[in-house]
């Protein structure tokens, strides 16, 4: 498998307690300043609401109780709504609730009380001059600012996306094509993951930028295959992603492995090379994680 | 199998996963799920991630891998929650690791001494009319002066202010006190603001303290002038109040020390390492002015006479004494 290259890109990972490797998107300071100002906005709300909810109960007694019980919120809330808030509400204050931020520690996991106070504390320094905190999150890469990197924390995106599944293949000459390509053909994964990121992106381009971009892999893929070379290179792709992600080839494979061991009647599944032919119906004794995930019956695929 | 195929067997998984959190979501503080819900939601979480791991042995599009990264990322957060306060850990926190935190602590150390040495100091030279004629003046401005002389005119208790205005001033010196020692903490990270708020802080106060103590201010039995009606009402709430401010500003020294000297470990380590620590100072320190604010607020303005604030003040220190000194004294070399 070639070395993933870490792409220049504001992604972490996380490594569950599942074993699993996933990733999040972290949050830029254009992302968390609408959140702190719907958060600021709140508070404000709030705090008028308590007064003229205190005055309303205790004004007639004492108008001085109400003017202590306010400074007192007041300080709460300048303090530690937002710690309080991402404590209870599992590292989201309503602002962040809005923006699908959320706050997790450096490792990902969720965070606890003291750290969540903290960060919130030491935002007074960060808002020192308007300048400190957005400084220092341009200067590391996670986009921490100084409560975060005290208390070891990390605000990340969790916004939702849509299942769009396989792509739809608009043009059914693709389809055919798919048919004269050379069954003994196997898709490498890079390639694959190539073809999925165009197929998946085309009907964005214009029909002479589809053919520029699909050039570079489609030109050598039609001398490989033999295939006249004004052959639409878009078409090309479309037709190996068919191929790939969509068409049922289990017929293909069976009548490839019949026609190779008809060829040489010697050579037994151990010679075949892996990957390239079928395996062997029979596995001895498939990993829990196979067993897990189901992933025994897709072993058989062109792997 | 196909893509296609197995797309399609997974994705009502996936969506039930997705209707999982959005209901988990919904109600961010209590879970509301009922049981057999709730593991079916951790089932279907861990098939998730088990389609996520083996993603690239499946060639699953790009597209999808992306949006078993998002679901996987939304899932384990709901799974995985923040956890609370640890109250019943709080008396320990507040009890054994703080005063034995404080007691080794040099930056707390340090600051005591910066603030209570510029404290006399300022204090000193507001007092003497010789060592520095006008520094009283130069320091807190005219204006301020006669504030304070205008606040403190009048014998404390006999000024009118009821329960009413006690609640209120409560509330503002809660506010305010507990806002400085905080920003004190947070500034103390940059160290020259910190250091900059707290030295202010240690002038000013002691300039009142000098100025007022002056003879011609303080006045004579029985008729106190401004600065006797001072003393009267500031003994009592000092002792935590003046504590709490530099314990907080230690506690922010520490912080900025932690990244400035890192010692044997990286810059963030060490900070990270010096936040943990000082969290629960700067918890007790609120705490503290807290305490001061009722006593400020309530006791302080009080009619009482001044043995008793004085007693109070006596023994708010000891307190203070037992338990930074006694509860924080290490236990190995005592016994």
């Amino acid at each position: 498998m070639p070395s993933r290259q870490q792409p220049i890109d504001s992604i972490i990972q996380v490594v569950t307690p599942e074993n699993i490797a996933f990733e999040y998107r972290l949050a830029g300071p254009f992302r968390r300043l609408p959140a702190l100002l719907i958060d600021y906005t709140i508070m404000f709300l709030v705090q008028i609401v308590l007064s003229i909810g205190f005055s309303m109960i205790f004004g007639w007694v004492s108008p001085g109780l109400v003017g202590g019980l306010l400074a007192i919120s007041w300080f709460i809330m300048s303090w530690f709504y937002a710690g309080l808030f991402e404590t209870f509400c599992n590292g989201q204050t309503p602002g962040k609730m809005v923006c699908s931020l959320r706050v997790l520690t450096d490792h990902g996991q969720p965070i606890n009380g003291l750290q969540a106070v903290l960060r919130n504390i030491l935002s007074a320094a960060d808002l020192l001059l308007g300048v400190v905190g957005l400084s220092v999150m341009t200067m590391n890469r996670r986009y921490q600012r100084l409560g975060d990197l005290v208390a070891g924390t990390i605000v990340v995106v969790e916004d939702r996306q849509w299942l769009t599944g396989v792509a739809k293949l608009d043009d059914p000459r693709s389809i055919q094509l798919a048919a004269y390509l050379p069954p003994n053909f196997v898709v490498s994964r890079p390639m694959a993951r190539a073809l999925a990121t165009y197929v998946e992106r085309r009907r964005f381009f214009s029909l002479p930028r589809r053919r520029e971009v699909a050039k570079h892999l489609a030109e050598p893929l039609l001398e490989r295959f033999g295939l006249p070379s004004d052959t639409s290179y878009d078409l090309l792709l479309c037709a190996l992603y068919y191929r790939t992600f969509i068409a049922d080839r289990s017929q293909d494979e069976r009548l490839l492995a019949e026609a190779q061991a008809a060829a040489n009647p010697f050579a037994g599944f151990g010679q075949a090379m892996p990957g390239q032919y079928p395996q062997p119906p029979y596995q001895p004794q498939p990993l829990p994680q196979q067993q897990l995930a189901g992933a025994g019956q897709f072993g058989q695929g062109p792997t | 199998m196909k893509v296609v195929e197995l797309l399609e067997r997974r994705r009502r998984n996936w969506q039930e996963l997705e209707r999982s959190c959005d209901q988990l979501q919904a109600s961010p503080r209590v879970p509301k799920l009922p049981p057999p819900a709730m593991s079916r939601f951790a089932a279907l979480y861990r098939a998730a991630c088990a389609d996520l791991a083996l993603a690239h042995a499946y060639q699953l599009p790009q597209n999808t891998v992306l949006y078993l990264h998002r679901l996987v990322g939304r899932a384990h957060n709901q799974l995985y929650r923040s956890r609370r306060f640890e109250f019943q850990k709080w008396s320990q926190m507040l009890l054994h690791d703080v005063p034995k935190q404080v007691f080794n602590d040099r930056c707390v150390q340090l600051m005591f001494v910066l603030f209570w040495g510029l404290f006399i100091l300022s204090a000193w030279l507001s007092y003497s009319k010789t060592a520095w004629p006008d520094f009283a003046e130069q320091m807190m401005g005219e204006q301020t002066i006669n504030q304070l002389e205008e606040m403190y005119k009048n014998p404390i208790g006999d000024s009118g202010r009821g329960g009413d205005e006690n609640a209120q001033m409560w509330g503002y010196y809660i506010q305010n006190n507990a806002g400085i020692g905080l920003r004190c903490f947070a500034w103390g990270l940059l160290v020259i603001p910190g250091l900059l708020t707290t030295m202010f802080n240690a002038v000013f106060l002691g300039s009142a303290f000098g100025y007022m103590a002056r003879p011609e201010v303080y006045g004579t039995a029985p008729n106190y002038g401004p600065g006797g009606h001072f003393f009267h009402f500031v003994t009592a709430h000092g002792p935590f109040e003046l504590t709490a401010i530099c314990l907080s500003a230690g506690a922010g020294l520490r912080l900025g020390l932690a990244w400035m000297m890192p010692g044997p470990f990286t810059r963030l380590a060490s900070l990270q390492k010096a936040g943990k620590a000082m969290m629960p100072v700067i918890l007790a320190a609120v705490l503290m002015f807290v305490i001061a604010a009722v006593i400020e607020g309530f006791l302080s303005p009080s009619p009482l006479p001044y043995e008793v604030k004085a007693g109070v003040a006596v023994i708010s220190s000891a307190l203070l004494t037992f338990y930074f000194v006694v509860l924080g004294f290490p236990r190995r070399l005592a016994v």
